[in-house]
């Protein structure tokens, strides 16, 4: 299996903090890959700088095998411009914890939004597609719904649908369902689950033990911006070698 | 913790059929009685106080329609809507300039601002109008060259004066409406793909607007209010014919009631368009849409017609 995201000592501060100190990790095409942590712990900042939202200090970090944000020639890097970082984020999709939808546009005009506007695909093309995928995340009634309509669960779907009408290769999840009422959390996740089946390669940044242990393939748990522990997640959860690890988890199970 | 004794539905006591209905003597507030005579009162005594004055009522009709009234409001219409066009456009700019990562045209839209919203926009105009004592020739290289006097004209002076001012206040209101808008959003429109311009134009605008609207419309109504200073640099709009049809007819005061009038029908007019747009902006903000105004006065007649005719009697 190839490597779709590879990250070699990624370094990230913002301003005197260091958040991110050092972060080497793998994930394999078609791996659901969750990461794990206290708050502070750097692990949504990792995330972010995937799909380059933040730019790294230092490291490299590859998606696909493409350097991400940067452009290497010899030994030196050029940042790329605008246009072509957007080129990169096309093949990334992101679903974040506050959802994010935009507010003007219907459920399903947030759906068409992307490909249409990036992806240049006609109107009538995006609007069946985005109707699929709607009716694949359990809405397809909502397609005319604005998102203040929405209880959250069903905003975060939409969110997840948006960020699949792109046909992204990689999708990154930070924290998902942290915002949402506990009895809303089922249905995000039969989703999130639903999509891992389908051979989806996910980052996923959870407080969901459960559904880290069901459907992820391999867990990290990261603790003052470095990878404290990496493994299965059912080992890792059920027999943590660190004492990091162990005080964290007996504190969320 | 303790135990909480938790009642089931069938410990509850029984629901009575039919409460009573409320019927307590309403608490009288005595002071607005008062106030309401007072107001009524000093009211009364104003109208009479026009009404013994020597006004000539008549000349109001009679000029209502005159062709130079109907010119200076079609001057004023178009004087407002152009400047405010200007200062749209010029605010737009100055806000995407100061919202800008380069310090050098942040200082400069930073200054423009300073310098329009810090000094009384009369002055302004009279500066435009006397410009012609500096510069005495107007020279653009090979594009366009004139005589200051004819290129300054009256309703030149008027546009610039009312729109680069304009422009200032536009500014701060655009940059309020860009800044009201959740940082996430920008996110989820970047990591969609979508580039900068696309991002501004189809997610961060259309939200802004929101916020951008409600402050423009007043801006508008302003506007349409301070053409009347342009009076003052000889341009003529609704406010100066008035002034001359008062000086040749000698109903000086009625004229200046009928522009007055003229203005508020305007103001008027205005008002309800910007309910309107500020409706059409707040799809997705809430639940359901406010009513127009025809609903709400439809709305109101029927809870006129169907209130119950017994209720509380006091």
């Amino acid at each position: 299996m190839t490597a779709m995201v590879k990250a070699e000592g990624v370094h990230k501060s913002f301003g005197n903090v260091q958040v991110l100190k050092g972060i080497d990790l793998e994930v394999a095409t078609g791996e659901v890959f969750c990461l794990i942590g206290p708050s502070g712990s750097g692990k949504s900042t990792f995330l972010r700088c995937i799909n380059h939202l933040e730019k790294i200090n230092a490291g490299r970090l590859y998606v696909d095998g493409e350097l991400v944000g940067y452009r290497q020639k010899g030994q030196k890097l050029y940042e790329l411009r605008d246009t072509e970082v957007a080129r990169q984020r096309r093949d990334i999709g992101m679903v974040f914890q506050r959802f994010n939808l935009f507010p003007h546009m219907t459920a399903l005009e947030n759906v068409t939004e992307a490909p249409v506007q990036v992806k240049g695909e006609s109107k009538a093309t995006a609007r069946e597609r985005a109707g699929q995928l709607l009716e694949r995340v359990g809405l397809g009634d909502k397609a005319k719904s604005y998102p203040s309509q929405l209880s959250g669960g069903q905003q975060q779907r939409v969110a997840i649908a948006r960020a699949l009408a792109m046909e992204p290769k990689l999708m990154l999840f930070d924290e998902p369902t942290s915002a949402l009422d506990p009895e809303l959390v089922g249905d995000v996740l039969d989703v999130m689950r639903d999509l891992a089946e389908s051979g989806m390669t996910m980052i996923v940044v959870t407080h969901e033990m459960g559904f880290a242990r069901e459907v992820g393939d391999s867990l990290v748990f990261m603790d003052e911006g470095v990878v404290v522990e990496s493994g299965h997640p059912r080992e890792v959860l059920t027999d943590p070698r660190h004492e990091r690890t162990k005080s964290f988890l007996s504190k969320v199970l | 913790m303790t135990d909480l004794d938790k009642k089931g539905p069938q410990d509850a006591p029984p629901p009575a059929a039919h409460p009573e209905a409320i019927k307590a003597i309403p608490v009288r507030h005595y002071g607005r009685y008062v106030s309401a005579v007072i107001a009524l009162a000093v009211l009364a005594a104003l109208v009479w106080a026009f009404a013994k004055g020597d006004i000539n009522w008549g000349a109001i009709p009679d000029y209502f329609f005159n062709d130079r009234i109907l010119r200076g409001v079609r001057e004023t219409l178009i004087l407002t809507f152009v400047s405010m066009a200007i200062g749209i456009a010029g605010g737009v700019l100055l806000a995407v300039m100061r919202l800008s990562r380069n310090p050098v045209t942040s200082s400069i839209a930073w200054f423009y601002i300073w310098f329009f919203r810090g000094t009384p926009v009369l002055v302004q105009l009279f500066v435009w109008f006397n410009l012609g004592f500096v510069f005495d020739y107007i020279n653009l290289g090979p594009v366009y060259k004139d005589e200051w006097s004819d290129f300054m004209t009256p309703f030149l002076t008027a546009l610039l004066g009312l729109g680069l001012n304009e422009a200032a206040y536009m500014a701060e209101i655009c940059r309020a409406g860009l800044l009201s808008v959740d940082e996430g959003q920008t996110e989820a429109s970047h990591a969609l793909g979508m580039s900068h311009g696309k991002t501004l134009r189809r997610v961060i605008i259309p939200q802004a607007m929101r916020v951008i609207v409600p402050p423009t419309g007043n801006e508008v109504i302003n506007m349409l209010k301070t053409t009347s200073l342009v009076a003052a640099v000889q341009y003529y709009e609704l406010l100066k014919y008035a002034q001359d049809i008062g000086q040749t007819s000698g109903a000086t005061v009625e004229v200046l009631f009928l522009a007055a009038a003229w203005y508020l029908i305007m103001t008027s007019i205005l008002s309800v368009g910007q309910y309107y747009l500020e409706r059409y902006y707040a799809r997705g903000s809430s639940r359901a849409l406010p009513p127009t105004v025809l609903q709400r006065i439809k709305a109101n007649m029927l809870s006129l017609s169907n209130r119950p005719s017994g209720g509380v009697s006091a």
